[in-house]
């Protein structure tokens, strides 16, 4: 057990819970769908994916960084390119939430976005069943950081494997970790329980949806 | 009151049951006076198990030279006590069919559990002196127990899970499930296998594959299923790190003679053959 502190948190970020990890000898906060956690000291930021994309970014001069946990909501076809078609409809506005909110939530504290560097991991297929929304998602979160002219320097995407990822804004670094199929269900329910929730906003209007 | 491992797999006890050509079998190889065509002819009479025996014999496991297209040729060439291994291998997964869950698909439980079948046996042939089907059989049978417990008491089970994944998969799934449940899912695998009065290495290899170290009749051969257990993880994620899994007990080694350079070979090797064993075993038919 560590006895030293955990590092303090920035406002704004005080519900995310964080806990002493032994074997990163290191603080992490562990965020869920949805959530996104941006940080300033040496701590490490954890989830868990399935077929959601987490977006790690940071200003690589001074360390402030972040990352966010999303998917985009279901919709009728499983074209990985569809929720284009759709617009600026509500197929995309909960990747453009936590994208945003993540890189605004950097710059506010300091980032500057000249500097910034992007990682993303994620977008398993991890139910065979199911149709393919982890490629969906992958191919939203390119476009938008391309729109954004902002270049992804490493990428784990894909696949059929759920991931348990650990980002340390300071210095860059990730661990990603596979996970076996015994979390696949788990964290698939983690995921459509984060769906169902932000489905029953409002569609229209400056929600806050995080 | 507190749920013991033993209440839970008494509990259990009338929701699944051990086929009747496997108990048969089991009767005629422990009665003196039977022979080998009496272990034919309880073979036969169940036509669906025949024609499911003959296709293991013929496939790549066995790799016999010719084709065994008879119960009287198979039973002869594979052997009456690993005919009662297999009839056990190959029921398993129709028999807990009648425990069905949330938390894991069936499909990936009997994956894992063929991946840890096939690399126990061979691990059963590199270090020589272990009968290598009856590691197939405990290999296959060592996480029962999780069937269980994911069956009786799902909402614990769940709640272990979440706290392997809150702890960045750094608390091993049985060390959540002694602090939400009390004891883990090899302690319920082990107690069902004395209750359907499997044979001890059986008993023994599913009780104990994750505390090797207190394994007292067939330490070895919980030690190869130790080593499966974790292989099958690394073939399931496809990895060759030994990072990337569980850590291996280094008694493990020390009791098998195998060191780590079997690691890569063995991994590729089940990769290579999962395809056709999964057609084999894992249909609950």
């Amino acid at each position: 057990m560590s006895l030293r502190p955990p590092p303090p948190v920035l406002p704004g970020f005080e519900h995310v819970k964080r806990a002493w990890n032994n074997s990163l000898e290191s603080y992490a906060a562990r965020i869920l769908p949805g959530e996104y956690y941006v940080t300033r000291n040496d701590e490490g930021i954890s989830t868990t994916l399935g077929s959601c994309i987490s977006a790690c970014i940071r200003d690589r001069n001074l360390g402030i960084g972040g990352m966010n946990h999303f998917m985009l909501p279901a919709i009728l076809s499983a074209e990985p390119d569809e929720w284009k078609a759709t617009g600026l409809s509500s197929a995309t506005r909960y990747g453009n939430y936590a994208m945003e909110h993540l890189i605004n939530g950097i710059m506010r504290n300091g980032g500057r976005r000249e500097n910034l560097e992007v990682k993303i991991f994620g977008g398993g297929r991890i139910m065979e069943k199911m149709t393919d929304i982890g490629l969906r998602n992958i191919s939203f979160v390119r476009s938008y950081l391309k729109d954004e002219g902002l270049q992804v320097t490493s990428e784990d995407v894909g696949d059929v494997f759920p991931r348990m990822i650990v980002y340390f804004p300071l210095s860059g670094r990730v661990k990603v970790k596979r996970l076996r199929s015994l979390h696949n269900n788990t964290i698939a329910d983690q995921e459509k329980r984060y769906l169902d929730s932000v489905g029953e906003k409002p569609v229209s209007g400056e929600v806050e949806l995080f | 009151m507190k749920l013991s491992a033993s209440d839970l797999a008494k509990d259990i006890g009338g929701l699944i049951t051990l086929p009747d050509v496997y108990l048969r079998i089991n009767r005629l190889i422990d009665d003196p006076n039977s022979s080998a065509s009496d272990i034919a002819e309880a073979v036969s009479r169940d036509p669906s198990f025949t024609i499911r025996l003959l296709r293991v014999a013929n496939s790549a496991l066995y790799r016999f030279p010719s084709s065994v297209d008879t119960v009287a040729r198979a039973v002869s060439i594979i052997g009456t006590s690993q005919i009662r291994n297999l009839a056990l291998s190959m029921s398993v997964a129709s028999s807990f069919s009648g425990l069905p869950n949330n938390l894991v698909s069936m499909a990936n439980f009997w994956r894992h559990s063929l991946f840890c079948a096939l690399i126990a046996r061979s691990l059963a042939r590199q270090a020589g002196r272990c009968d290598r089907d009856a590691l197939f059989t405990a290999g296959l049978l060592h996480d029962i127990g999780e069937l269980v417990i994911f069956n009786r008491l799902p909402k614990q089970a769940q709640e272990s899970l979440m706290l392997v994944l809150d702890s960045q998969d750094d608390l091993p799934i049985y060390e959540a499930e002694r602090q939400i449940i009390g004891f883990d899912h090899s302690t319920v695998g082990g107690e069902l296998a004395r209750q359907w009065n499997l044979p001890p290495l059986l008993e023994e290899c599913i009780a104990h594959h994750h505390d090797i170290g207190n394994a007292t009749r067939h330490p070895r051969e919980v030690a190869v299923v130790h080593l499966g257990n974790i292989l099958a993880l690394m073939a399931e994620i496809d990895t060759l790190e030994l990072d990337d899994v569980a850590p291996i007990d280094p008694l493990a080694w020390e009791l098998t003679g195998l060191s780590k350079d079997c690691i890569e070979p063995t991994v590729r090797e089940a990769q290579a053959e999962i395809i056709e064993v999964e057609r084999l075993f894992a249909t609950a038919s």
